[in-house]
């Protein structure tokens, strides 16, 4: 066993994999399927519920952005979040409530941002895991929800090797290539990638939306000024020793996106911006995003003992212009910026992993500094510093070959300091003229103790988890400090300066039995929340627009994922899986109500076809049910059932020694007309976008 | 949820406040999450799930669609409000058409001057509260309709929430004539 043990974690120091319990090798990646047995042993190196992601589901399943690609995996969502952009949900929980993590190192956006995506290539991800539950012991504060873990830093065998893709979507009319190359010369290597998209207004399938109760009308049924691009590019340097791996790899992710132009601002105001001239301009109201990532990491590795550092530094640098409005005592600005964000962020990670018979001992410290600064108009979060820091220390014990147990201990500190914010502009009270104030001064300090303790346990046919945690996260700037209107979304937002750490606890199980051709899994989880964050709307007015406040409130939250495949033959194989969550507030103000944005249950159900010598093409079909949502929260919709018809079909094709990849997936194939209760557009009931079709062809070389 | 679950209910989570009780909270959470997991569905006593309601026909009612005002005139206001547990709050707010929108509220087709744009428009927006604990209410207000405005076409929007956060509109097209 113990031999075992010490082999998978000289696999994890050879590979340079970031998260030492996830041995990756390129022989993995490079296979057409993974087998049950390797599947089992991914399974039991956490007893946490998770799902791995390889190349080949990458690449079967490439979708307009990375959350689309993986939205197809059982308790994982995409969310809307307007013009295109989608963000991740883990069981029902988002943004704040679940951490993305690219190469061991928590991936800074905006993450409570309603409308700009994750600012990730998902053309330089090698692969991809989902941990679903409570998983703060090793990432800290915010993955409560889980955590999207996605690795780029795959070490190149060869001397010199890339990929070269083309592709594009007919919904939205886009296109894109990307390059990725990579090399290695004697203890040397390197990785280089560039990605272009361009992307015109999405369709989606009726003629007129009504947004706060006015009717709008669309030319062609296309979402006025929803067009966009990106620009990603990356490189990456590093040295692979016997016993030392380093590397320092930089990359930038830009993009810039148009908003709906009908749905963003004070009113809706006709603008005399022609926006029906092109479907591929970008006019007012339109966001950029930079992401810049410096990474330098480094592994030690000798015998029983590895040691790993994380060095990071991260900016978020985001704008959103406008066509400059006055609105109440607000004069006309004069510029169009209506909000600027820039966020440094700092990080570091020693962890030591340290072998003792049947006894794997892991300890680490983690600490980070944000520096946010604003500016802008319009106001909606105050300036801000955040230091965190945090120490962890955990235990895994080999019972048996097929028994292990596994307990963790974390605690956090993490003090937020938020600036004052008053109004550019002076506004009558009483006789007099004020700058109002919209954020008070004020220095907040955390504390947070968290837990987790799981089993594994396995016998041929049978892999067994059960895993309890604490998790949390620290209360956000914005939740504390925010005073003002929320454009986007029509309401006037207020914090809550006293709020506390949100806390959560989960208990999750995993069940699967493997016997000959079948795969049955069944992963239920329950989930209490003693002080859940939630924007509440109240029955008050501010300034015309009804108040939504910060508020805690005791909620509970139960569900399961189900999965069942069966390999009919070598050619044949069928898929059914199904998801379901509840969840309830149990005290507050919305005692009672669920949570917003609660996912209805689902049932997907395919037939794929594998062709070919190799067994290297595939034909898949596909239908995704989804219940009718009639558990809603002011100011929700319910939400009628529907389902959609999808088609996937890919080859591999060798022409020498090279390998050319094509791939082809049509999407909401009957063009059906049908609304997402978890997308923020379901609130203006914007319909989900209609049919589309897209292809990619990669070039192996 | 019972009763006896309330109370046992009540009973753990009152540790969960204190800090230093980590270990015991621990304890406490997980019997939690066992009992809870018993008894849920039954805690929807007394949910508002429905929108609060502006009464808009009527002989009272006013302004209605395609009604016209003069410049330095009354504008009265008489709405009947209601919903079904406790009402919130209102607020009214007047701005111009003069680009020829539409609102999904106001289906009427009243005959509408020729688009301009807006030089000395009106803007009217005010927030009104409502006592507390009633199910009906009569929202009745005299705006002064200022004498140096634009005039021409406008809107007249009445948004009424209810306690549990329900929003209501109502939309209604008016004309201010010299």
């Amino acid at each position: 066993m113990i031999a075992t043990i010490l082999t998978a974690a000289l696999v994890t120091c050879s590979a340079g994999s970031d998260n030492a319990d996830l041995a990756d090798s390129t022989i993995m990646l490079q296979e057409v399927s993974v087998s049950g047995q390797r599947q089992r042993d991914y399974q039991m190196r956490t007893s946490q519920s998770s799902i791995q992601v390889n190349r080949e589901f990458l690449r079967e399943n490439l979708a307009g952005s990375l959350m689309q690609t993986l939205e197809g995996l059982p308790g994982v969502k995409a969310m809307s979040i307007g013009s295109g952009q989608s963000k991740p949900t883990i069981r029902g929980l988002g943004f704040n409530r679940m951490a993305v993590v690219e190469d061991g190192v928590k991936h800074e956006g905006q993450q409570w941002g309603d409308d700009h995506g994750l600012e990730i290539d998902q053309f330089a991800i090698d692969r991809a895991e989902v941990i679903k539950g409570p998983a703060a012991l090793l990432y800290g504060s915010d993955a409560i929800g889980g955590v999207l873990n996605l690795f780029s830093n795959h070490i190149p065998t060869d001397s010199f090797a890339g990929i070269l893709q083309l592709f594009g979507s007919s919904n939205n009319e886009q296109l894109g290539v990307s390059a990725k190359v990579g090399g290695r010369k004697d203890r040397w290597f390197y990785r280089a990638n560039a990605t272009l998209i361009d992307y015109a207004d999405y369709r989606v399938p009726t003629d007129s939306i009504q947004y706060y109760s006015y009717w709008i009308h669309l030319k062609d049924q296309r979402l006025r000024n929803t067009a966009g691009c990106e620009r990603d590019g990356s490189l990456m340097l590093g040295y692979a020793g016997q016993k030392v791996l380093t590397s320092v790899r930089i990359s930038d992710s830009y993009s810039k996106s148009g908003f709906f132009a009908n749905a963003h601002g004070m009113e809706v105001r006709l603008s005399d911006i022609d926006y029906d001239r092109s479907r591929r301009d970008i006019d007012l109201p339109y966001q950029w995003v930079n992401h810049l990532k410096v990474l330098g990491q480094t592994s030690w590795c000798s015998g029983d003992t590895d040691v790993k550092l994380n060095v990071a530094y991260q900016n978020n640098l985001r704008e959103e212009l406008s066509e400059p409005v006055s609105h109440g005592y607000m004069p006309t600005p004069d510029d169009p910026l209506e909000r600027r964000f820039d966020k440094h962020t700092g990080s570091a990670l020693v962890a030591l992993r340290r072998i003792i018979g049947n006894h794997e001992l892991r300890s680490g410290l983690s600490a980070e500094y944000q520096h946010n600064r604003c500016g802008g108009w319009g106001f909606i979060l105050p300036d801000f510093e955040t230091a965190t820091t945090g120490i962890y220390f955990m235990e895994r014990y080999t019972l048996r070959k097929e028994l292990f147990v596994n307990a963790g201990v974390r605690y956090d500190y993490a003090r937020t300091h938020i600036h004052s914010y008053y109004d550019w502009f002076k506004t009558p009270i009483g006789l007099d003229s004020v700058y109002v104030m919209r954020s008070a001064e004020m220095t907040r300090r955390f504390h947070s103790l968290t837990w987790s303790a799981g089993i594994n346990y396995a016998t041929e046919l049978w892999t067994l988890k059960t895993n309890v945690g604490k998790s949390f996260r620290v209360p956000i700037p914005k939740e504390m400090g925010a005073d003002g209107i929320n454009y986007h979304i029509f309401r006037y937002e207020r914090g809550n300066p006293q709020l506390d750490p949100e806390e959560s606890y989960q208990i999750d199980a995993s069940a699967s039995y493997d016997p000959k051709g079948w795969h049955f899994q069944v992963e239920p989880y329950l989930n209490y929340f003693p002080n859940y964050i939630y924007l509440s709307p109240t029955s008050q007015y501010v300034e015309g627009l009804q108040l939504y406040h910060y508020t805690q409130a005791r909620v509970l939250r139960y569900g399961l994922e189900a999965l069942v495949n069966y390999e009919i033959n070598r050619r044949w194989l069928a898929e059914l899986q199904g998801e379901y969550l509840w969840a309830r507030q149990q005290s507050g103000e919305k005692k009672g109500y669920t949570l917003p944005f609660s996912i209805p249950w689902s049932i997907d159900t395919a037939l794929k076809y594998r062709f070919g010598r190799r067994n290297d093409g595939f034909v898949r079909v596909a239908a995704h049910i989804v219940g009718q949502q009639d558990e809603i929260v002011p100011p929700e919709k319910p939400t009628e059932g529907y389902w959609t018809l999808n088609l996937s079909a890919g080859k591999q094709l060798h022409v020498g020694k090279q390998k050319l990849n094509v791939a082809f997936q049509a999407n909401n194939l009957l063009d059906r007309r049908y609304y997402d209760h978890t997308s923020y557009y379901r609130l203006i009931d914007v319909p989900e976008p209609g049919r589309n079709i897209s292809a990619t062809v990669g070039l192996e070389f | 949820m019972n009763n006896n679950s309330k109370g046992l209910q009540a009973f753990l989570l009152a540790p969960l406040t204190n800090q230093k009780n980590m270990a015991r909270n621990t304890i406490y959470s997980l019997l939690l999450l066992c009992t809870l997991s018993a008894c849920n569905d039954s805690d929807d006593d007394a949910k508002d799930m429905t929108y609060p309601q502006i009464l808009s026909e009527g002989l009272d009612v006013t302004p209605v669609d395609c009604q016209q005002f003069s410049r330095g005139e009354i504008l009265p206001v008489c709405f009947q409000l209601s919903d079904d547990i406790e009402l919130g709050s209102y607020n009214i707010e007047i701005h111009n058409n003069f680009d020829h929108h539409t609102h999904s509220t106001s289906s009427a087709d009243c005959p509408m001057d020729p688009q301009k744009q807006p030089e000395h428009p009106w803007v009217y927006n005010q927030d009104f509260s409502i006592p507390n604990g009633l199910q009906t209410f009569n929202a009745k207000h005299e705006i002064a309709i200022p004498t140096d405005i634009d005039p021409g076409d406008y809107h007249f929007m009445i948004r009424l929430t209810d306690h549990a956060g329900w929003q209501q509109l109502h939309a209604v097209a008016i004309k201010i004539i010299d």
